[in-house]
């Protein structure tokens, strides 16, 4: 009995692992690919270039696991490309976070472009389009991105994120 | 040293994070449901962000949907992945039912991963106003005093001799140990308000604690070029470029902390 709520627990996760499977299983046969974690991004054939592959999805990495943003040049690079080119839209009330997280893939070309905006409460928000279309088309510029490498010196994907901070259309700050 | 401080940064997250609930204290009459809950929360199935992981939360949140820690815990893949709509009501509900264990969390969060200044300062106020005056704690990475990122959040928003206040205000706290930061930062706040005689000092002492970083030496160097000191600019700057190019500046593997400095502005000084 002593033991028993524990036996109990671990064939409930042990159940609850299964179930999770199975629907994965399921969802994997129904469209893929399988998007097993947070963040996950499937290929959509109206947004994503059919050219752009990802080596390893299931086993795409997130930038942090390893030592932060990996940028040739390191981040000033970055804000000086965005500084350069992004043309302010002063409008009032474009405001907030914009968000466009993308893959990079083991040979270092990036794609899977998502966007997603926050206003200043966190609420979801759609920005300006000449906005968002300025910061989509000079993400997908980039290409200082550097390759992902486990101990055994092989190549991986991950994810990466960019956020814009907004105010009144003005590019305020890029994080991370 | 670098992947030492990277990895106490990493486990910092780790901990606190996962800073778990004693689940015994829900076993009491009538409560075995936020037990089970609780146990399920901490039992560590699934790797952080995974949908195996995630689903573990839910149910636990369905077991006991006052059970804080799941909802905080739920957040955090959002968090580091950059979903901040997703993000946000989770560890607000976190916040609501246990304010006093996640309050301080969630500012430090605005305050690092999306420069919220003003955010992080509204919840920083109302956790004063939780503690009493009591220490309010530390950032979740343990780079940071959260009254440190106080400071850092009011130079952000253009109050630096406020900032310098509040930072100067923690380091004489009764009983505070000085974080590998806090001089830095103070000292760049010294500098940058036309007093490079005390930005100097403060740049000391930020070596003395932790001679690890090229900040300390690029913005040493740059209080010398202030005060018509080449020579000595120049050897500060050099060290700077040392330890840069040996990997031995700030670092964080989510962010970039406030006044990091990169390589082209250390060649940029140089060439200058």
């Amino acid at each position: 009995m002593r033991y028993a709520k524990s036996i109990v627990l671990f064939l409930a996760l042990a159940g609850l692992e299964q179930g999770c499977r199975s629907a994965l299983d399921r969802k994997e046969t129904a469209q893929a690919p399988l998007l097993r974690h947070v963040g996950d991004t499937a290929f959509d054939p109206k947004l994503d270039d059919p050219n752009f592959k990802v080596c390893n999805p299931e086993r795409a990495q997130q930038y942090y696991a390893f030592d932060g943003l990996h940028y040739e040049g390191e981040k000033p690079k970055i804000e000086t490309h965005f500084k350069n080119r992004f043309k302010n839209k002063p409008k009032k009330g474009e405001s907030g976070w914009l968000t466009i997280r993308f893959v990079v893939n083991c040979e270092g070309r990036t794609g899977w472009f998502r966007v997603k905006g926050v206003d200043k409460a966190y609420q979801p928000k759609t920005f300006d389009a000449s906005i968002e279309q300025q910061l989509l088309t000079l993400t997908k510029e980039l290409n200082g991105w550097i390759v992902g490498l486990n101990d055994a010196g092989q190549a991986f994907d991950y994810y990466q994120y960019l956020t814009f901070k907004l105010e009144d259309g003005r590019l305020l700050e890029i994080l991370p | 040293m670098k992947h030492l401080l990277l990895l106490v940064g990493c486990l910092g997250w780790a901990v606190v994070s996962t800073a778990q609930p004693n689940c015994n204290l829900y076993k009491t009459p009538g409560n075995d449901s936020c037990y089970q809950a609780c146990v399920l929360a901490i039992s560590g199935f699934g790797a952080q962000g995974s949908m195996f992981s995630q689903m573990r939360f839910q149910r636990a949140i369905q077991m006991c949907p006052t059970l804080d820690y799941a909802y905080m815990e739920k957040a955090v893949p959002y968090l580091k992945r950059g979903d901040w709509a997703a993000w946000r009501p989770l560890i607000d509900k976190a916040v609501a039912l246990n304010p006093r264990a996640h309050l301080g969390y969630r500012a430090w969060c605005r305050y690092q991963f999306l420069h919220d200044y003003e955010g992080a300062l509204d919840d920083l106020d109302r956790l004063d106003t939780l503690f009493h005056g009591a220490d309010i704690g530390y950032g979740v990475n343990g780079d940071y005093h959260l009254n440190v990122a106080r400071g850092l959040c009011y130079k952000a928003l253009g109050h630096k001799e406020k900032a310098i206040q509040t930072i100067e205000a923690q380091l004489a706290r009764k009983g505070y140990s000085p974080m590998m930061f806090d001089y830095l930062h103070l000292g760049v706040l010294k500098w940058e308000t036309g007093d490079p005689d005390a930005a100097i000092e403060c740049f000391r002492r930020s070596i003395e604690i932790n001679d690890y970083l090229a900040e300390a030496y690029y913005y040493m160097a740059l209080a010398y070029k202030d005060k018509g000191e080449p020579i000595a600019f120049k050897r500060n700057m050099e060290q700077a470029k040392d330890y840069y190019t040996r990997n031995r500046h700030m670092g964080d593997p989510y962010t970039h902390h406030a006044d990091r400095i990169f390589l082209a502005d250390i060649e940029r000084q140089l060439k200058g």
